[in-house]
Order: C-alpha cells, then structure tokens, then sequence
C-alpha cells in the first residue's frame, strides 16, 4: 500500500505531494511577496517581525556601546524561505556577523530570492541552496537558528523535517516555525473562513493567473496539524522547552523549540 | 541576471556554504568540482549540479555516477 498524504482537501500518494506542491510555487514565484502582502493586508510583515525578534541575532548595538557584539558569528538556516525575504530581515536586525542560508526544494523561488539578495547588496551574506527539508544538505550542528516561515505545512513529512532541522542546529540554537493556525477568537473564525475560501482564490487568480495554487494553500492551512498536536511532533523531534505563542487571534502561530 | 557586480564569480559556490554542504543522502563529504561545477558524493555515487551558482542538493536531479 503507497502511503498517502494530503494536498490541500485531496488525499494524493505521498511521493505526488512534492511535485504537486512543486507546481504551485513555480507558478506564483515572482509575485509570492506580493501576494502575501494582498492576502493579509500586509499582516504577514508583522508576523515576521515576531519572527525575526525571536531569532535574536546578534545586534549591532549603539556606537561605542556593546561593540563587542558587533561582529559575533551568527548563522541562519531558513528552510523553505525561498524568496530570502525573512532571510534578508535576520540579516538586516542583525549585526557584521550575521549571515543567512537559504535554502527552497524550489529553483524558481530560489532564482527570485537571489536576485533580490543582489539588488540589495545582501549577496554575499545570504547564500542559496536548492534542496528538500526532509534531507537537508547541511553538516551536523551547522546553524545557530533554523527557522521556516509558512513552509511547514507544504512538507509531506513533518516529522523528518522536524528531525533535520533538529540535526543542523548548534547545542543551543533555536528552532522557530511559524505557520497558520487555528483561530480561536469567536467570530473571527466565521470571518476568516469566508475571507479564506471565497476571497483568496479570486485574488490569486487575479495576482498570479493562478486561482488554484492558492485554493490549495487555503485548504492546507486547514489540513495542518492543531498547534497542540503540531508542538508535540516538536518536542518528539528532539526540541526542549517547546512553546505556542498564537498571534493575531491565531491566524498564525509561533512555534519554538530548543536543542539543548 | 548574471552579469550583477559581485566579488566572486556568479557562477560559483560561495566557499563558506560549501565548507557546511554534505551529501543530503549520506550527510557525507562532497568533493567540489569546479571545472564540471558539480558537487560529487563518492559514497552516494552521486553528483549533484550548479546551477548558476546555486548547488541543486536533490537526490533527483543529481548525475549518476559508476
């Protein structure tokens, strides 16, 4: 019996995951960050600032203050970022030693993030490599944070990605997700709903020319495991002090782990 | 988009990214060949391409290797 996954609402074998979710994202590639800028009214920028505090880099403190902080070594890993847009904001918050890998099982996405790397002058500091979170091509314990934005749900095995992620993290280094989540705020969940399903595919359509890869981002957020459940395969990949921390009602949450 | 101004040739890997890259199969070594711009597992027997500078570390899309 071939294992299944879901896509969306459709239950597809596992092995057609991937390049289902493969076809989505080279489709919408160039207008991804535009297209989360419309879907949440720009929401989605603040929810990466959590983000990015939480990753802490290494700052670059005040002139003659704190200057030992300046150039400290501090490298991101983010998984499934391809764009390098939460890359490129580590890097910004933090200070001369901070760097960023990005790495995407998309090429297209990836073309686009390096590009933008270049036109900002960031193309030495965020380095992209194209390769599958459940396999990660990185040496044991290589990363000081690993982080992966709105990505998690389009892996087909969670918990090998957990594990991975678990892998490549220094002994003290941070693991942060942050995804859709569960909204728990009366109301807002009838709200939400309606805004999800009828709205966003008509505005994918009208974005990308592609109402469906967004008819199946919207069917995946439900489809994602509930925050509870979704912290406890963290905290069997190995993560210690695992927390939740919804955001906006829960539209999205933050999830964290440490590898202690 | 190549013909952005960088220190580094384009079409290369940055060397720090190569210092932390394994095989994503075997989390082994990969010897980097720059003439033919792959990233070769002996013990996978795979080599996986560079794309523009961007090592392509799918199992997939790698050359296999005899």
């Amino acid at each position: 019996m071939p294992e299944n996954t879901n896509f969306g609402f459709r239950e597809v074998p596992l092995t057609e995951k991937q390049t289902l979710v493969d076809d989505v994202f080279a489709s919408v590639a160039r207008r991804y960050d535009l297209m989360n800028d419309l879907m949440s009214g720009g929401l989605h920028r603040a929810w990466k600032d959590v983000l990015v505090t939480a990753v802490n880099p290494p700052t670059k403190g005040r002139p003659g203050r704190l200057k030992e902080k300046t150039g400290r070594p501090f490298t991101l890993l983010d998984v499934a970022g391809g764009t390098g847009d939460v890359a490129m904001r580590v890097i910004e918050a933090g200070g001369e030693g901070t760097r960023a890998v990005v790495a995407d099982i998309n090429g297209a996405m990836l073309d686009v993030g390096r590009e933008r790397a270049r036109a900002r002058g960031l193309g030495d500091v965020v380095q992209f490599a194209e390769g599958n979170a459940e396999a990660l091509p990185f040496a044991d314990r290589s990363f000081d944070a690993v982080t992966i934005a709105f990505g998690i749900r389009n892996v087909p095995r969670i918990a090998q990605a957990l594990a991975e992620a678990h892998r490549v993290l220094r002994i003290g280094g941070r693991f942060l997700c942050l995804e859709f989540s569960s909204v728990d705020v009366p109301g807002l969940d009838t709200l939400y709903n309606l805004y999800s399903f009828n709205l966003i595919p008509v505005l994918g359509r009208i974005v990308t020319d592609d109402g469906e890869a967004y008819r199946y981002l919207v069917e995946s957020i439900r489809r994602f495991p509930k925050p509870q459940e979704f912290a406890e395969m963290i905290a069997v990949a190995g993560f210690r002090r695992v927390t939740c921390r919804p955001i906006t009602g829960g539209i999205v949450a933050l999830h964290s782990g440490w590898r202690l | 988009m190549s013909s952005m101004p960088t220190a580094r040739p384009a079409n290369t890997v940055d060397p720090k990214l190569l210092e932390i890259l394994v095989c994503p199969v075997t989390k082994g070594p990969l010897e980097y060949d720059a003439a033919r711009q792959e990233l070769i597992s002996r013990a996978a027997k795979l080599a996986y391409p560079i794309r523009d500078g961007i090592p392509i570390m799918l199992a997939d899309e790698a050359r296999r290797l005899d």
